[in-house]
């Protein structure tokens, strides 16, 4: 059976989060069951004049009714056009695609950084956690944006239960200030006994990158690449290795180990 | 009656005329995780080159429109890697395995080829001599004395069929088509990218570290048929269509022109299992119009 499957999926609700966001809930995918958090889907827009697909990072599941939400903010022709498409509308999906996290121990703290339009994959892990029955005081979700505003869909993370510590850099929400210096607030040492997840902006992950690296804190980055194929077969979303030479983004990643990409 | 599809190229069967371009599915281990290899009727492995490569830098694609522009180098595993790994993994299909070969001058063809030789399960080789992406990969693609020397020279250390990859970058590719089958070409194979360039107007820098890329996609369909054209008219030795194809619709036009058989490339990126669905849609349209054999389309463009 086919590990990676295109098919074409029905928009079964499209939710406007303002600011240029949107949610959308695909259905029927035939994978919904087999997907980790971290991996992602490629998507077609529907129009010929944007040649390749898009990618999103997969932000829930629901294997019951087979669909899969994306969120995504409107940043140029692609996405302004899925912004355009209403419920019932069809899109070819690929997926699903990349590796996905490593869980951590239950002996761990996983502190979990979500930064911006970066926190789907980082909710799912939160949730595929929980339903683990991982102890929730174990969880800290830290959540950063410019504004309370760029924190999306606060509310579904708040249904999960758990420790969500916002940050933004005007002090609208939570912590007045960034994401990584939130983490430092809350805890000053590691040792040993935490394991970070983070998906964001570059820079926030770059941040992210050197503090766990400071602390000597293990965990994982989602990283982004534009990606022509999604599938590893263009050799163009490739990011040089820490250890030298590249990786293809979408194939050996998204996820990566702290200090295995050169950020 | 139910249509067949399966052609011969310079003796060799293909169950179907549909084959993936170079560079576009790797050595084949990725697609076979949406589809099994033995739907195509060949695979066209990424260029293999005597040492491995890693390639230009990023950025090394860019989207364009109908199409995009790519400066990858040439990035591959190289020839060891590639017979102990790779082939191995492709000897368990049930497909034809073609694999591309480039080099820096015409020594690094033979040394790859004549490695190539004693691997039974490297079908046939195809020649790259037109990657656009390397400074010394046109040498050999422009100049048709060099051309038809390179492919004889390579004939006498790989035994079995070899095909030349042709470059648009040229002013006139038949005369270079021309010229490879008089160096005992099994067949050629056209069209490899235009050289293109894109331009991100807010850094004002070109999109690809290395300025200039390959432009391939539906945007250069009409360029590859009418050279396949052209060339069909000019030699004797079969022509492998390449250029643009997305549909099964695209494939016609293509073998109408006077293409064997045809590669699928940039289709794979933005429709990964078009080949499966342009072989099931050849078999419709041969049924529908009763067409025995899809040989039976090559080159019967009718005239004005
Ligand atoms: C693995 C992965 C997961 C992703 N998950 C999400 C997600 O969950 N939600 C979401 O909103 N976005 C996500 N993205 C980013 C998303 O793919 C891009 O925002 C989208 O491709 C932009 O398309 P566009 O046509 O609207 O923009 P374009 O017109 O292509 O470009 C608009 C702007 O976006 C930038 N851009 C283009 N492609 C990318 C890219 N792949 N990564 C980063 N910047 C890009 C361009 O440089 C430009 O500044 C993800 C990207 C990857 C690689
Ligand atoms: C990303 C990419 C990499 C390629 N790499 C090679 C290569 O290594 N060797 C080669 O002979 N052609 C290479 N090509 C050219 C294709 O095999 C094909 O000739 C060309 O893309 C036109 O066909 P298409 O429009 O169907 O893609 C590459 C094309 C692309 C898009
Ligand atoms: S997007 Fe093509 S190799 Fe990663």
């Amino acid at each position: 059976m086919s590990r990676i499957v295109v098919e074409n999926l029905n928009i079964i609700k499209k939710t406007d989060l303002g600011r240029d966001n949107y949610v959308i809930d695909l259905a029927p995918f035939s994978k919904a069951g087999a997907v980790k958090p971290g991996r992602f889907i490629h998507v077609k827009i529907p129009r010929t004049d944007v040649f390749f697909r898009r990618a999103f990072s997969v932000y829930d599941i629901n294997p019951g009714e087979k669909s899969i939400s994306i969120i995504f903010k409107v940043l140029g022709r692609g996405t302004a056009l899925l912004a355009g498409l209403r419920n019932g509308d069809s899109l070819s999906v690929l997926g699903p695609l990349g590796n996905g996290f490593n869980l951590p121990s239950t002996r761990e703290t996983a502190i979990l950084a979500a930064g911006g339009i970066g926190m789907p994959p980082i909710y799912l892990l939160a949730k595929k956690l929980l339903e683990k029955r991982f102890d929730k005081t174990k969880l800290l979700f830290f959540y950063g944006g410019a504004s309370g505003a760029d924190l999306v869909d606060i509310r579904r993370i708040k249904k999960l239960g758990l420790k969500l510590l916002p940050a933004t850099e005007d002090g609208t929400l939570g912590f007045k200030g960034v994401v990584t210096d939130a983490i430092r607030d809350k805890i000053a040492t590691a040792d040993g006994k935490f394991r970070i997840y983070a998906c964001g902006p570059e820079g926030m992950l770059k941040a992210v990158d050197r503090l766990a690296g400071e602390l000597r804190m293990p965990g994982q980055l989602s990283l982004e690449a534009p990606m022509p194929c999604g599938l590893g077969v263009c050799l163009g979303c490739i990011r040089p290795l820490a250890a030298g030479g590249y990786t293809r983004v979408c194939r050996e990643g998204p996820v990566y180990n702290i200090g295995e990409v050169l950020l | 009656m139910t249509p067949d599809l399966s052609v011969e190229i310079a003796g060799v069967k293909f169950k179907n005329p549909i084959l993936t371009a170079s560079g576009t599915c790797g050595y084949g281990e990725e697609l076979a995780d949406l589809f099994s290899l033995s739907h195509l009727g060949g695979i066209v492995t990424k260029s293999i080159t005597v040492e491995p490569r890693e390639g230009h830098p990023p950025p090394r694609t860019a989207e364009a429109d109908s199409g995009m522009l790519n400066a990858i180098g040439l990035a591959n595993v190289g020839v060891d890697r590639f017979i102990d790994e790779k082939l191995r993994f492709l000897e368990k299909h049930d497909t034809v395995v073609v694999v591309n070969v480039a080099g820096a001058r015409l020594q690094d063809y033979i040394d790859v080829c004549a490695r190539l030789d004693d691997c039974p399960r490297a079908d046939m080789v195809e020649l790259n001599f037109s990657c656009p992406n390397v400074d010394w990969g046109m040498e050999i693609a422009k100049s048709p004395t060099r051309a038809e020397q390179a492919v004889r020279e390579i004939n006498k250390v790989f035994s079995r069929p070899v095909i030349a990859k042709l470059s648009p970058n040229v002013s006139d590719i038949s005369e270079i088509a021309r010229a490879c089958e008089a160096g005992g070409a099994a067949a050629v194979s056209l069209i490899n990218t235009l050289v293109g360039m894109a331009v991100d107007i807010d850094t004002r820098r070109p999109r690809l570290t290395n300025n200039t890329g390959g432009l391939s996609g539906p945007a250069i369909k009409p360029v590859a048929l009418a050279m396949i054209h052209q060339v069909y008219g000019s030699v004797k030795t079969p022509v492998i269509g390449i250029g643009g194809v997305m549909t099964w619709r695209d494939a016609v036009e293509f073998f109408l022109c006077g293409a064997s058989a045809v590669q699928i490339g940039t289709a794979l990126f933005v429709e990964s299992d078009a080949p499966v669905k342009i072989t099931a849609g050849l078999k419709k349209y041969l049924s529908r119009n009763k067409i025995r054999n899809i040989s039976e389309l090559v080159g019967k463009l009718r005239k004005y």
